[in-house]
């Protein structure tokens, strides 16, 4: 490959805002339609309604789109933030990015929480939250220079094809010198030629001397991204310390973070292991409480799981420190270095790859019925090289693995490849024809719920059946935890506002392992307080981690363990030394109240954020195949005689999985009923005007939306 | 003896995750322990026995990822 050719197209200088309480108070709008860079002030209503992060994502996304905007239409927007307490230096998790757009699965906003050094960059560069919008003519990079104070557009040419060498190649172009100085953040061909392509953020490992990535990964971000021909957003900072958020209170900041910060280095080494393993303890955990997902969420264990979890990981990854932020102690972002591919472009060479996690293993592992740590490995790699969303990649492969195998779709329709269970090489082979935009791989691509059209009307296939086995709820694949026997967990993922993604609400073991929310009630209860402290993360430019993976040793003996109450203390002393609001872990949950709400009505304003929306393929919820009720016949003949109260002595297979599936799908219907009530909405799941009215976000705008939806 | 978390206890013949945790306060939540660095699920406490000078870690309530 030769020089890159970058052409200027357009400049602008500006005088960096200083930064107040971890603001900056102004937003960055890059119009491509005609190459336009608007700095504008952001108002105070606006920053005490939403707060940051996600919160000023989604006002702008909101003033960008229409009802009736779709994904790749110009007006649609890609958001960037940080959030106030961003780039907070030894703060564990203290440099994430919150992405937002419309999602080409979903069609509706979509949020993606990230690592790696891009939102505090662009923050302290003078802009908490960056907008882009319209379409491109040309390969187009954008360069935020926090130091020299100016920002530029450039038409590009000759540039690397794969996320992977693309952001190397700009790290040392925008910075020689000072590699360490630069993020990126890219797509790849894959992010072109499918639904859900993803966003790579990097930064600079300076102990490898390399660039590390972390994934936008959800909802087709870099879809959108790469439709608006941007090949890379580029932001370069300089040295950042505790002092760069200019903090109301330093002090207390320095107490509050040097306090969380040991805690996990001494906790963490007798946990979870997380900086040695990242999240891969979770596979042998969630295999042996039959929660792993495996050939598609059909059953939720398997013995071959041992080889893909941490036992094997921990060996595998290269030693060194892995924060995905500056001096974060958790440090899971972990990788593997010198590995070589066995297919594709990179065949034979070798090349770092950064993970996997949970995720990565789990959905392109287990639920494929593959039991290979180099072939996840492999898997990764690509996924990330091509900009590709591990998850919705690994779920969708799944769901056409089962439809083969059921004959559903044949060799006639995959090119005479066989994509049973456990075929790896076939679906490597799935994914670079996904990165192609070529042959049966173009149509994974697009998604279950658009290939579930395709099978029905161009191969005959059953609809009722892939509705059953295709897992996604809105349009979004479903994320790696098996729910059939957590229906708060089923809430977890049905309820969640952009689809079924475990950030908002991870019940599973307090519901099914350790039944502390027997009621409706308590489930609706949980549904409601874990997703809006979870918000919470994404407004102020946190990760979740560090909140309730790292535990105090005498948190068991609190009166709410789940909760975590002494870092909730530390959250709210962090905000408030950041930002001079003095806050208590109360005020943090009514802060995420209004922005979660808002995200709801957002909904509403595309055409969904309805109860019908909210629905989940059974596949969630009970066993939709006799294969399946039988593999666990004990569980289910029991809760049927017991909890039920059924004569089932002359009731074959089939009629049992017809009797709970009626019981089943009646909770499901019960408990939306619950959290409806719980969180103030209708019956249908629309905010009520008076909590809308007590949550501060009735703009006249958001009202007009709940009045033509009928609620006034 | 056996080390669980920070505190030393007596070890016995046949003591089995299960029947350890019968005698500990608050493990309402623990339903994954290390034994000597393994990890050990909830489901698999009854029947896996603690040799003499283990050491036990018993990890906090799983948050998922």
């Amino acid at each position: 490959m030769g020089r890159i050719d970058l052409k200027e197209i357009q400049s602008v200088s500006y005088e960096k805002a200083k930064i107040k309480k971890g603001y900056a108070d102004q937003s960055l709008r890059i119009n491509l339609d005609a190459a336009d860079i608007i700095i504008n002030p952001i108002e105070e209503k606006i920053k005490n309604t939403f707060i940051g992060g996600k919160g000023y994502d989604l006002w702008l996304m909101w003033n960008a789109v229409s009802g009736d905007t779709q994904w790749n239409d110009p007006e649609n927007a890609i958001c960037i933030s940080s959030g106030p307490l961003g780039g907070t230096p030894g703060y564990p998790g203290g440099g994430k990015s919150i992405v937002t757009s419309i999602s080409p699965l979903t069609g509706a906003p979509i949020d993606s929480n990230v690592g790696g050094y891009f939102g505090p960059y662009k923050k302290f560069s003078g802009f908490d939250v960056i907008q882009i919008d319209g379409k491109a003519k040309e390969d187009t990079i954008i360069f935020i220079d926090g130091i020299e104070n100016n920002i530029k557009i450039f038409e590009a040419k000759n540039l690397p094809t794969d996320s992977y060498e693309l952001s190397d190649v700009l790290t040392h172009y925008f910075d020689e010198n000072k590699p360490v100085n630069v993020s990126v953040v890219t797509a790849g061909p894959g992010a072109k030629n499918t639904f859900f392509g993803c966003l790579n953020f990097s930064w600079w490992d300076a102990g490898r001397k390399r660039v590390r990535y972390k994934q936008a990964g959800r909802g087709g971000i870099g879809t959108v991204f790469a439709d608006k021909k941007v090949k890379a957003i580029v932001a370069r900072c300089g040295a950042i310390s505790m002092k760069s958020n200019n903090p109301a209170d330093l002090e207390g900041l320095k107490l509050v973070t040097k306090t969380h910060a040991k805690e996990i280095r001494e906790l963490d080494p007798k946990q979870n292991r997380m900086s040695l393993v990242g999240t891969t303890h979770l596979v042998p955990i969630m295999n042996d409480h039959d929660c792993l997902p495996v050939h598609n969420f059909k059953f939720g264990s398997h013995p071959e799981s041992r080889v893909i979890g941490e036992e094997v990981y921990e060996h595998i990854f290269d030693k060194g420190f892995d924060g995905c932020w500056k001096g974060c102690t958790v440090a899971c972002s972990h990788g593997v270095k010198d590995f070589s591919p066995f297919t594709g472009p990179y065949r034979g060479q070798k090349v770092f790859v950064d993970g996997p996690e949970y995720e990565t293993v789990a959905g392109c592992g287990s639920s494929l019925g593959i039991f290979d740590a180099h072939t996840i490995l492999e898997i990764n790699f690509y996924c990330d090289a091509y900009g590709l969303d591990t998850i919705s990649v690994g779920t969708s492969i799944a769901f056409v693995m089962e439809c083969f195998e059921n004959k559903l779709v044949t060799t006639d329709h995959t090119d005479g490849m066989d994509l049973s269970f456990g075929s790896r090489f076939n679906a490597l082979e799935i994914i670079h024809q996904m990165a192609r935009g070529e042959g049966f791989g173009a149509i994974v691509g697009k998604g279950i719920r658009r290939m579930k059209k395709i099978f029905a009307k161009d191969f005959g296939a059953d609809m009722a059946f892939m509705q059953d086995i295709g897992m996604e709820s809105k349009g979004l694949e479903f994320s790696e935890y098996m729910t059939k026997e957590s229906l708060a967990q089923q809430g977890g993922y049905g309820l969640a506002l952009k689809g079924p993604q475990h950030d908002e609400a991870w019940l599973i073991f307090l519901d099914m392992v350790h039944n502390f929310m027997p009621t409706f009630e308590d489930k609706a209860e949980a549904l409601h307080w874990f997703p809006m402290f979870r918000t919470w993360f994404g407004l102020c430019g946190l990760c979740k981690l560090p909140w309730n993976d790292i535990i105090p040793e005498d948190n068991k003996d609190t009166q709410e363990p789940a909760k975590v109450a002494k870092h909730l203390g530390w959250y709210a002393d962090f905000f408030s030394a950041v930002t001079g609001r003095k806050s208590g872990p109360d005020d943090l949950l009514a802060m995420s109240e209004g922005v979660y709400n808002f995200q709801r009505i957002f909904n509403l304003k595309m055409g969904y954020g309805t109860r019908e929306h909210d629905t989940v393929p059974y596949r969630a919820v009970g066993p939709v195949t006799v294969e399946e009720y039988e593999s666990r016949k004990d569980r289910y003949d029991e809760q049927l005689k017991e909890k039920y109260e059924l004569d089932i002595s002359e009731m074959s297979s089939k009629d049992k999985v017809a009797a709970l599936r009626q019981k089943r799908e009646e909770q499901y219907e019960k408990l939306k009923d619950a959290v409806y009530e719980r969180r103030g909405w209708t019956q249908d799941g629309i905010p009520t005007v008076k909590t809308v009215k007590r949550l501060g976000i009735d703009f006249p705008e958001v009202m007009e939306v709940l009045k033509k939806n009928g609620v006034e | 003896m056996i080390d669980v978390d920070v505190k030393q206890m007596q070890w016995s013949e046949n003591m089995t995750i299960a029947s350890l945790l019968q005698t500990l306060d608050n493990v309402e939540f623990c339903s994954v322990v290390r034994l000597n660095g393994k990890l050990v699920s909830s489901p698999n406490f009854a029947e896996t026995t603690i040799p003499d000078n283990s050491k036990i870690q018993l990890l906090p309530l799983v948050a998922g990822g």
